[in-house]
């Protein structure tokens, strides 16, 4: 066998190519983006102002090849039913690309939910609270003339009879059900006769009922996100700043608050909601 | 020699970007297709065509009282398809607001209604109700699981709620009938929501005649023991208290409408199906008319104390017998009588022969006499001039000074009214306590009533009507003062 003898001219000329071209290379190489799993956060009711931020996370995640997954951290008690739809249709576009991971940190009732059953794993912490699939609205007052008030037609000033609000909110939960089906597809255990309860879980029970995938921490979450992108190795981003150029705190909160400040659960508007509105101490005498 | 530095250089340069591109390896993704529900073909659930009706209305009158006294949760336009249905049938529907005067009014009344009461009703008004039934009067009760009484704090926050169930229930329980405080559910099939409730099996009854698809907005399940289950859920119908069909049996269906054991007490745990527009839904239009016909159906027996509403009709023949004269005394108790039946749109008409049908007061003394015999027969009353007592069975030996006779009996045809006392004056002074519309002071057994008239005879003063019970209501004891009948003159 040949020894491979090098006399020292050879290697300080070898040292004179290769290590410049290492460093070089080294450099080059730290140009590679780490992939990207994106965090995107929901602390708080879906309504206008928290839709249009995660309209916004959910673009740019979508947008950013850097991003290869994202995962939804939920801790909500749902909302309005236009800004649950709303969120949801971006996440199922971006789905189509990204893989989608939800981490319930505190609670994904009602329409939070709605948004957790649009993605592609759900892991949730232990005691966190899941579900109340369904949909509660406020029936608008029976229509009546106004002495002083004009309108053009029976329902101009009211919307529309009680009767078709009733089923109208009927409609709208055939289409939460659907997503839920369609989302869990045969992870899910029960039928719509346990699942339109209305019925909110803690997360282990959500387990057994096939609402969830696993229990688990954030990072299990974040994991997972990668996981499904085939991702080795990434780095989480929280979305919140890079995708939010203008922060804004809305005018008006979305739940009901007294004349001393305390924040009620019902929200401060009439409408139609996707929304899981806590237990209240109604005691039959 | 240059070329194979540069080859070293070369990969010396890529090796790392090669490193790092395989230690960060973005994978490989590939478009999928997310199925999200389809919106656009969601559908507003639609609620069944009313079944037309085809049977006539049939006229069958009566007045039917509708409660009002105990804060009920409903407004008057709220069951105005059953008004309307029970006006169809020639009936009039009165509400009563004044819980002191269930008494008088349930005397006229074919049927009390009572719809989701707040406040309890008293002991004694329970048994005015159970004492109108069980002579053959109709009770219909509503509750509604909407209708409950919510209590808010000083934050309007709901902090209490107490069910219409609760003021219902004493009413309805001496009838075998329970109103359960929850509210039924159908997650699969229903009408809309899931607390409107369809109902396709029925109770065997008049009630449940025609029906084959019912539905009903938020009703309390009502059980009872003895009686028929009217409206009975399937299977899938829940009840909010237990979230389970009733018992172990998952066949046997929560019932939102029960008929008591006698078949006059109607009870339903929900009203909204009586508003329109669920009073067109399915069958429930067919529902309300048969609850019209069930109250306007009554076989209630009309005793004395229901007087005056004990005559069918407008018109009321006064037949006075020989042994009464119509005297100025007696025209005047006549006019006031014919005063006192006008509010109940009753005319008196003075006729010399009985009437083959319609209603008629005979006034006679206790002295026999041919044209009184068939009056008194049925009564098997025992007229003797020469005895110092009337004997009626029901009461034995009756002194006849001071006491006055009321019988009452009503055929197919003719409601008969007879009033007898010893005298002329004391049928006058019998006549006035009959005007006075109060019998409360006379002793009253179904049929036959005994009014004490004072001291009888030429004691009595025409005009008064102060009845009491006093020692002439002890047959045995009443002091004997007989005597012939006296013709009073004008102004005596």
């Amino acid at each position: 066998m040949k020894k491979l003898e090098l006399t020292g001219d050879e290697v300080r000329r070898i040292l004179l190519w290769v290590i410049p071209a290492l460093i070089v290379g080294i450099l080059l190489s730290l140009l590679i983006p780490k992939p990207v799993v994106g965090v995107i956060r929901l602390n708080d009711a879906i309504y206008a102002s928290t839709a249009k931020d995660l309209i916004s996370q959910i673009t740019y995640a979508r947008d950013n090849p850097d991003i290869r997954a994202v995962a939804l951290i939920l801790d909500s008690p749902g909302g309005t039913v236009v800004d649950t739809e709303a969120v949801y249709m971006e996440l199922a576009r971006l789905r189509q690309t990204k893989p989608v991971v939800t981490w319930v940190s505190g609670m994904a009732a009602s329409g939070a939910f709605y948004l957790a059953s649009g993605t592609d794993y759900i892991v949730a912490v232990p005691s966190s609270e899941v579900g109340n699939v369904g949909v509660i609205g406020y029936l608008p007052p029976s229509p009546i003339v106004l002495e002083d008030t004009i309108s053009t037609g029976p329902y101009k000033l009211w919307g529309s009879p009680r009767d078709t609000s009733l089923r109208e909110i009927e409609m709208i939960k055939q289409g939460f059900f659907q997503a839920v089906t369609l989302g869990r597809g045969s992870r899910l255990k029960i039928g719509p006769e346990v699942l339109l309860r209305g019925q909110i879980w803690p997360a282990g029970e959500a387990l057994r009922l096939g609402l969830i995938d696993q229990l688990g921490s954030e990072t299990e979450a974040f994991d997972k996100a990668a996981a499904l992108a085939h991702l080795w190795h990434y780095q989480a981003v929280d979305l919140y700043s890079p995708a939010i150029y203008t922060p804004y705190p809305s005018a008006l909160g979305f739940f009901l608050q007294t004349k001393d400040g305390l924040k009620l659960p019902y929200p401060s508007e009439p409408g139609t909601y996707m929304l899981y509105i806590p237990t209240l101490p109604i005691q039959q005498k | 020699m240059n070329r194979k530095f540069f080859w070293m250089a070369l990969a010396a340069l890529v090796l790392p970007i090669l490193v790092r591109l395989i230690w960060l390896f973005p994978g490989f993704t590939f478009p999928r297709t997310i199925a999200i529900p389809d919106y656009a073909n969601l559908k507003m659930p639609v609620a069944p065509i009313t079944t037309p009706q085809v049977e006539a209305i049939k006229q069958q009158g009566g007045i039917v009282l509708v409660d009002y006294a105990h804060s009920n949760q409903f407004l008057p336009n709220e069951i105005q398809t059953l008004t309307d249905a029970l006006n169809q049938r020639g009936a009039q529907v009165d509400f009563d607001s004044d819980s002191t005067t269930l008494a008088s009014r349930l005397k006229s009344a074919s049927a009390y209604v009572v719809i989701s009461p707040s406040t309890a009703f008293t002991s004694e008004e329970i048994s005015l109700v159970q004492d109108f039934v069980g002579r053959g009067g109709r009770l219909s009760v509503f509750t509604d699981a909407t209708r409950g009484q919510i209590f808010y704090d000083f934050q309007g926050n709901p902090v209490g709620n107490t069910p219409d169930v609760n003021a219902a229930n004493p009413l309805v329980e001496p009838f075998g009938i329970t109103f359960n405080a929850d509210y039924l559910y159908n997650l699969v099939e229903n009408e809309g929501n899931f607390r409107n409730v369809y109902f396709q099996s029925f109770g065997k009854s008049d009630l449940t005649w025609g029906l084959s698809k019912v539905a009903l907005y938020g009703t309390h399940s009502v059980e009872t023991d003895t009686g028929l289950a009217l409206l009975v859920g399937g299977d899938k119908t829940l009840s909010s208290a237990t979230d389970a069909t009733p018992g172990t049996d998952p066949k046997k269906g929560w019932a939102a409408a029960v008929l008591s054991k006698d078949g006059n007490v109607f009870a339903a745990g929900d009203f909204t199906f009586l508003m329109p527009p669920y009073n067109t839904v399915g069958d429930n239009s067919a529902l309300i008319n048969n609850i019209a016909d069930f109250l306007l159906s009554s076989q209630r027996k009309v005793i004395l104390s229901d007087f005056p509403y004990i005559f069918n009709g407008t018109t009321v023949d006064v037949l006075p017998t020989s042994k009464v004269q119509m005297s100025a005394e007696i025209t005047g108790s006549l006019s006031k009588l014919q005063t006192s039946l006008a509010s109940t749109n009753i005319d008196l008409k003075v006729v010399k022969d009985a009437p083959i049908s319609g209603n008629v007061i005979v006034l006679g003394t206790f002295s026999p006499s041919d044209d009184l015999t068939k009056f008194v027969e049925p009564f098997n009353l025992k007229l003797d001039d020469l005895s110092e007592f009337v004997e009626i069975p029901q009461f034995g030996k009756l002194g006849r000074s001071g006491n006055g006779l009321l019988l009452l009996n009503r055929s197919e045809q003719v409601t008969t009214l007879v009033l007898l006392a010893d005298t002329q004056d004391d049928v006058t002074t019998l006549l006035d306590t009959l005007s006075s519309g109060d019998l409360t002071g006379c002793l009253l057994q179904e049929d036959v009533g005994v009014c004490s008239i004072g001291f009888g005879g030429s004691f009595s003063v025409g005009g008064t009507s102060t009845p009491s019970l006093g020692g002439s209501m002890t047959p045995e004891a009443t002091p004997i003062q007989k005597e012939t009948p006296v013709t009073a003159t004008p102004g005596g």
